[in-house]
């Protein structure tokens, strides 16, 4: 039976979004400075937003380059706009206005922005690349929860953080329930979740999952594997990605999005200039998704790309015979 | 009305400007010389007579809000800027260069004075739709002084706290985005927005209407539920009379376009007759020149 550290406690499966809805609700209630930036995407909570502060909600429409720019605005007159869509248009559309308009003043504007691997609608939607190219934009905190726990914890902090923040909520199967009420969030800390000898997983917001679920195969194969939850994406926990590397000497990265500039090559880098230890970067190769149903038989995405807790075992093995083939050296 | 002397001594200020834009080309013999003599009439009116903006405190929070959206015209701002005191003329001498105030296109957090870190076409009238859009938002959100509850501001109100004032160049408005942000300021009643459109006639490759024609231009703002008005750009008594017509309308629950027709490298005979955008080397000299003759020592 494995053991996870304190403030773990593993439970059924839930949505994040009732985390991030419930957060972003009470700090609405308490600060009327928060603002529901709308792009004809919904918003988290938005009935209690329709039928309780109409006022603040800002609909701008199927217009995302104008949105952000006005949010921008609001932000500099001291409002704390929240702009709500899937990732690829409130970010990705609006790349440079997010960049020009906010980014190079540093606007106090957040954005939740929905993205992932998974998904019924296919291409256009299912998007993987968000992580990466984000992570390029200077001034731009990034946060991927694992569950509805780190979820709720995420959003209080971002609403808290002063500065433009995306917090990236995943498309994917549910997550399980993974934290406490008691576990201690904060930007830029890796959590580890479980201690081990003979290999680290960082993974970051549905993978956790998967990590977890292998743990049990892990054991089965006489493996004693380190789990790291990477809530953070941009700035990177770089101790924590060190502190890994030098107790274990063998790293699994796990994302849901392209391995092409995301998390894996984040901490590739970290490793590759402080302390060079084998690693394998699970997550989606350079391709693009698809449509795919998840029913209980089947996760016919998860099979394509080869993000289940079975691969990641493949990955653990393969990452440690690279360690000890450079150990007989 | 204005009299012939406010009229007169605002002429002989734009100049003045002139002159403070023809010390930044020099810096690097480099500059956006057209767009920047095309917009200097209108950048004077504002800065130097219409606006509410205290040159000792420039972030004050009821100054009226100017957002260069063609921001690579910038130049026209800094001299409006140290016209008015809150930079020494000497920083006219530092555009371009590393560290300083002035940088190449506007930008907020290096300048003090600027609204807006501009550059990126196409963006800035939606920034100035946020502007405005913030104004009336904080009117309505925050709770009313004690004093003031037996009429309570949201309902009667004469004046907007500040008014935002766009400059947005006819190429922009080649940008998708310029038109999303004129539905949102309609949507939002944004009376106390005013879009100045520097209608030089002259994109970088070619007549702007060639590039991407942008005629009706009167009829596509109108259709888009703004107020517009067109006026002689370079005609200081048009310009203040636009201004203060747009603010005298506020109320009407409409945004407010001017669209201003202006001659691209205006005043400096070679900058109009290449139509010069980004003036370099040589060409920009010789203009300098005849401009410091036409306008020199004033």
């Amino acid at each position: 039976m494995a053991t996870y550290n304190e403030h773990i406690q593993i439970g059924e499966p839930a949505l994040i979004n009732k985390g991030i809805e419930k957060a972003i609700t009470a700090a609405a209630k308490a600060n009327p400075r928060i603002l529901a930036i709308l792009e004809d995407m919904g918003f988290p909570g938005i009935e209690w937003w329709t039928t309780t502060i109409p006022e603040r909600m800002i609909e701008c429409g199927i217009a995302e380059q104008n949105g952000a720019v006005v949010a921008g605005a609001l932000a500099s007159e001291g409002f704390i706009p929240i702009i709500n869509n899937f990732l690829f248009a409130n970010v990705g559309r609006a790349f440079n206005q997010v960049r020009q308009s906010i980014l190079v003043d540093r606007f106090n504007v957040k954005f939740i922005g929905r993205e992932g691997a998974w998904g019924e609608v296919g291409v256009s939607h299912n998007t993987i690349e968000g992580l990466a190219s984000s992570r390029t934009l200077p001034n731009l905190v990034i946060l991927n929860p694992a569950d509805v726990v780190e979820a709720e914890k995420a959003a209080e902090a971002m609403l808290q953080y002063i500065g433009p923040v995306l917090l990236r909520q995943e498309s994917s199967p549910t997550p399980l329930r993974i934290f406490r009420d008691d576990y201690p969030f904060d930007i830029g800390k890796a959590y580890t979740v479980k201690e081990g000898a003979d290999a680290t997983i960082i993974a970051t917001g549905y993978m956790l999952t998967e990590a977890i679920r292998a743990v049990e195969l892990f054991e089965a194969q006489g493996l004693d594997v380190a789990i790291v939850n990477m809530c953070t994406i941009k700035p990177l926990d770089e101790e924590a990605i060190i502190a890994a590397a030098r107790k274990t000497g063998a790293i699994v990265t796990a994302e849901n999005g392209t391995i092409v500039g995301g998390l894996g090559d984040g901490v590739a880098s970290v490793l590759a200039e402080n302390y060079p230890v084998p690693m394998v970067k699970v997550g989606v190769e350079d391709e693009f998704s698809q449509s795919g149903l998840i029913t209980p038989e089947r996760d016919e995405l998860m099979e394509h790309f080869g993000l289940a807790a079975e691969d990641l075992v493949v990955a653990v093995q393969d990452c440690v015979a690279k360690k000890e083939r450079l150990r007989r050296v | 009305m204005h009299d012939e002397q406010l009229i007169q001594e605002l002429h002989t200020k734009a100049n003045r400007l002139r002159n403070h834009c023809f010390t930044q080309f020099c810096t690097f013999e480099q500059g956006h010389a057209g767009g920047t003599m095309s917009v200097v009439d209108i950048v004077a009116a504002l800065y130097l007579h219409h606006i509410k903006f205290d040159p000792q405190n420039v972030d004050w929070p009821e100054r009226d809000r100017v957002i260069m959206s063609k921001a690579h015209c910038c130049e026209a701002i800094y001299a409006a800027l140290v016209e008015l005191g809150v930079y020494p003329e000497e920083t006219l001498g530092t555009y371009y260069c590393y560290g300083s105030p002035f940088q190449g296109h506007a930008d907020r957090w290096c300048t003090p004075g600027i609204d807006y870190s501009g550059g990126s076409l196409g963006q800035g009238l939606s920034f100035a739709a946020g502007l405005a859009l913030a104004e009336k938002l904080k009117m309505q959100l925050e709770p009313p002084a004690r004093g003031e509850t037996f009429l309570p501001r949201y309902i009667l109100r004469y004046a907007p706290t500040y008014r935002t004032y766009c400059i947005v160049g006819d190429g922009e408005l080649h940008e998708g985005q310029i038109w999303e942000a004129a539905m949102f300021a309609h949507k939002f009643k944004l009376d106390n927005l005013v879009c100045i459109v520097d209608y030089n006639k002259w994109s970088l490759d070619g007549p702007t209407n060639d590039v991407m024609p942008i005629e009706p231009l009167v009829d596509k703002w109108k259709s888009f539920g703004w107020w517009v008005k067109e006026i002689d750009g370079h005609d200081m008594r048009q310009i203040v009379d636009s201004l203060d017509m747009a603010d005298r309308l506020y109320g009407d629950n409409q945004p407010k376009c001017i669209i201003a027709h202006t001659v691209k490298g205006f005043g400096v005979s070679n900058w109009e007759s290449l139509h010069m955008h980004l003036g370099r080397g040589e060409e920009m000299m010789k203009g300098v020149r005849e401009g410091r003759e036409k306008y020199g020592d004033l």
